[in-house]
């Protein structure tokens, strides 16, 4: 009965993709409840849209290198009622005490813990409160029709959180995010606003993991007030059945900054996309990332930094390895607009195969119609030097060790991007211990 | 301490080593001289244990194991040492990084207690000192922008942390100066004693006159053709290699 009241509620004017109706089923009891009106509205335009696309194919723009099969044989269940989870599974901080837990997408604000000066609360509780920016932060903007898994995310928005820094507060100590996904099939679609005010600064660290099977698809929001500061460092250690999409816009005001990284070991198949809009002057904004992928996992980098106003400066660092028969994809594009003068833009990529039945794609672009800009972007792919590693055995080091060490200083070079001194070191730790599991 | 016996060796499926052999006892220091393309490099891969090369007959005795079923880390923890004629640059690994991880590696094969950092920093002090190196390069990527010379003495460095049992040098002098030539001497004959061999290989009889050895060797044509002393080393800059190519024509 629901699926009809579905259709009838959704799919009025264009041709639906059959496909895409297992995706929905969900969606149309979720508008039983007390949402206010916009997010009941942000529900059906993101269903609306879906029901015209499904999830991409390789014939789409930008998913060329990404191939959803997997996904699409597969079926997930979202659900409204309270996520039943075992809480020593969820892993503690890497830093501090700070924390935010959600289960499934769901905030547990029992499981966290905030300092001073910063705000969280469920998403539902921010939408009742109108808490500033909301609306505009998490209507999603831009064109549905050409990002299903932002639509599809909107079709059930509900779950999910709101932070919010207060202007001129500088929040030393990191605060963590535990997007811990309890398995179970379930379909998982958070979406997160993050707000730091004017001249305000924090460091968040996002961590995605898990057990057993399920898909999380998260739309991220973050907006940086004017010479507000963010330091955002990312793990993407899904379960190994896990599905992971994310969706992360960054837009930043005047003077403000922004440092990302991630690191990508987990999943069996992820695409993370951030989109970086300088939509003012002097903006200084970087995302890097590392990933290992090994056996027959899949990980997707799809970035774009684009440049609306002078005097900005955007830089993508991305290193990665990839083994077995894993595959590994950097889309990376810099987009200057007319008025972007003397806008300096930089990406690069770097991926080192460790088997010849790995693969690593990379479609770096440049777009730009300023004339005074500085824009420039190096992409590479290869193996490990046979003659280095000969040269470190020939000193004693064993073969192992050798591959080791040419890997971790191989991603270190990404990892030193990293301003924080501590979480450049459990980066580095991360791939000690994945090269350590995977027997080097 | 080495034992080589008729040892036959394709490269490319090329015979490039056909039937050498060579004893070495403990302290010496042994040239082996001769044209190029006569296998030096070849003899000393083999014996390193780099890919790419097939031992088609014959065998080699190191310190009383048989060298050619090791693996390279092994031949190295045993206390082989070759310094290469072109190091390789590794960027992003540290100097430090690599002798210490080399260092210790070797150690925990031999069954010794690795060294505390302060150790092998005291230790690698010591060592850059006596080679009059900057210890600048030592926070670099291993012979990341070294010169010629920079990159020779870095390879001295290595066999002088390491202290090996036999260093095998593959044309160490080449595209050095003579003052770089000097110091790299000077630093091989510091290692010198009665533990300690070198295998020598070169072109020119010019190192010879830094590291004096104790035997020569002719190898022309994938074989020794001649053993003696050094005064072999000055017939050949006198007279050249042709007489070898002759007598390896007509065998």
């Amino acid at each position: 009965m629901m699926a009809t009241t579905a259709a009838g509620t959704f799919m009025a004017q264009a041709p639906q993709v059959a496909a895409a109706m297992p995706w929905l089923a969900d969606a149309a009891a979720l508008q039983n409840d007390k949402a206010v009106g916009w997010i009941k509205a942000l529900r059906a335009t993101g269903a609306e849209a879906f029901a015209q696309t499904g999830l991409p194919t390789v014939a789409w723009e930008g998913w060329q290198y990404t191939n959803l099969r997997a996904l699409a044989a597969a079926k997930f269940r979202y659900s409204t009622d309270p996520v039943k989870f075992d809480a020593a599974k969820i892993p503690g901080n890497l830093l501090g005490t700070h924390r935010v837990v959600l289960v499934n997408g769901q905030y547990q604000a029992k499981l966290s813990n905030l300092p001073d000066h910063v705000t969280v609360m469920s998403l539902m509780e921010a939408a009742e409160k109108n808490v500033t920016g909301i609306e505009e932060q998490l209507v999603t903007l831009g064109d549905l029709a050409k990002t299903p898994m932002t639509a599809l995310n909107a079709a059930y928005v509900r779950d999910g959180f709101v932070l919010v820094v207060a202007k001129n507060r500088d929040v030393a100590e990191p605060i963590e995010v535990v997007f811990f996904n309890a398995g179970r099939d379930a379909a998982i679609y958070p979406r997160v606003m993050y707000r730091l005010g004017e001249n305000a600064g924090c460091t968040v660290i996002e961590r995605h993991c898990g057990e057993g099977a399920y898909f999380a698809n998260t739309y991220a929001s973050i907006t940086l007030e004017s010479a507000a500061r963010m330091r955002f460092y990312r793990f993407q250690e899904e379960s190994d059945a896990g599905f992971h999409a994310s969706n992360t816009i960054v837009q930043q005001h005047k003077d403000s900054s922004f440092e990302g990284f991630s690191l990508a070991t987990g999943g069996k198949l992820a695409r993370q996309e951030f989109r970086l809009q300088l939509i003012d002057r002097a903006i200084s904004s970087s995302i890097g990332g590392t990933y290992l992928m090994k056996g027959q996992q899949s990980h997707d980098f799809t970035v774009l930094a684009d440049h609306f106003e002078p005097d900005g400066k955007s830089v993508q660092h991305f290193k990665g390895v990839v083994d077995d028969q894993a595959r590994a994809v950097y889309q990376g594009k810099i987009h200057v607009r007319r008025a972007a003068q003397k806008t300096d833009g930089y990406q690069s990529h770097h991926a080192l195969l460790l088997s010849p039945t790995a693969e690593a794609s990379a479609k770096p672009e440049l777009e730009i119609y300023a004339d005074d800009v500085k824009c420039s972007h190096g992409a590479t792919a290869g193996q490990l030097n046979p003659e280095a590693i000969f040269y470190l055995r020939s000193r004693g080091i064993p073969h192992d060790l050798a591959r080791s060490l040419m890997v971790e200083s191989f991603l270190g070079g990404a990892i030193e991007k990293v301003s924080d001194q501590a979480l450049r070191d459990i980066y580095l730790s991360r791939v000690s211990a994945w090269l350590a599991g995977r027997g080097a | 301490m080495l034992k080589i016996e008729n040892l036959h060796v394709n490269a490319a499926d090329r015979p490039v080593l056909k039937g050498l052999s060579l004893e070495m006892k403990a302290g010496e220091v042994h040239a082996i001289m001769g044209p190029n393309g006569s296998g030096k490099s070849t003899l000393s891969y083999v014996l390193a244990g780099r890919d790419g090369y097939e031992v088609t007959d014959g065998k080699v005795e190191f310190m009383g194991q048989d060298l050619l079923a090791m693996e390279p880390e092994d031949r190295a923890a045993l206390g082989l040492f070759l310094a290469f004629q072109y190091p390789v640059e590794i960027p992003g690994v540290s100097t430090t990084t690599f002798l210490k991880t080399a260092i210790n590696a070797v150690r925990k094969k031999r069954g010794e207690k690795e060294l505390e950092p302060a150790q092998f920093l005291k230790l690698q002090k010591q060592k850059i000192q006596q080679l009059g190196m900057d210890p600048e390069m030592m926070k670099r990527g291993v012979n990341v922008g070294f010169s010629g010379g920079e990159k020779k003495r870095n390879e001295v460095l290595q066999m002088a942390m390491l202290a090996p049992k036999l260093a095998i040098m593959d044309e160490t002098d080449s595209g050095l100066d003579i003052d770089a030539l000097k110091v790299v001497s000077e630093g091989v004959n510091a290692l010198r004693g009665p533990e300690s061999s070198f295998l020598v290989i070169t072109h020119y009889q010019r190192l010879l006159d830094y590291i004096k050895p104790d035997i020569v060797h002719v190898l022309a044509n994938g074989k020794i053709q001649k053993t003696g002393g050094p005064e072999l080393a000055l017939l050949l800059e006198e007279k050249g290699y042709a007489d070898f190519y002759d007598a390896t024509e007509a065998a």
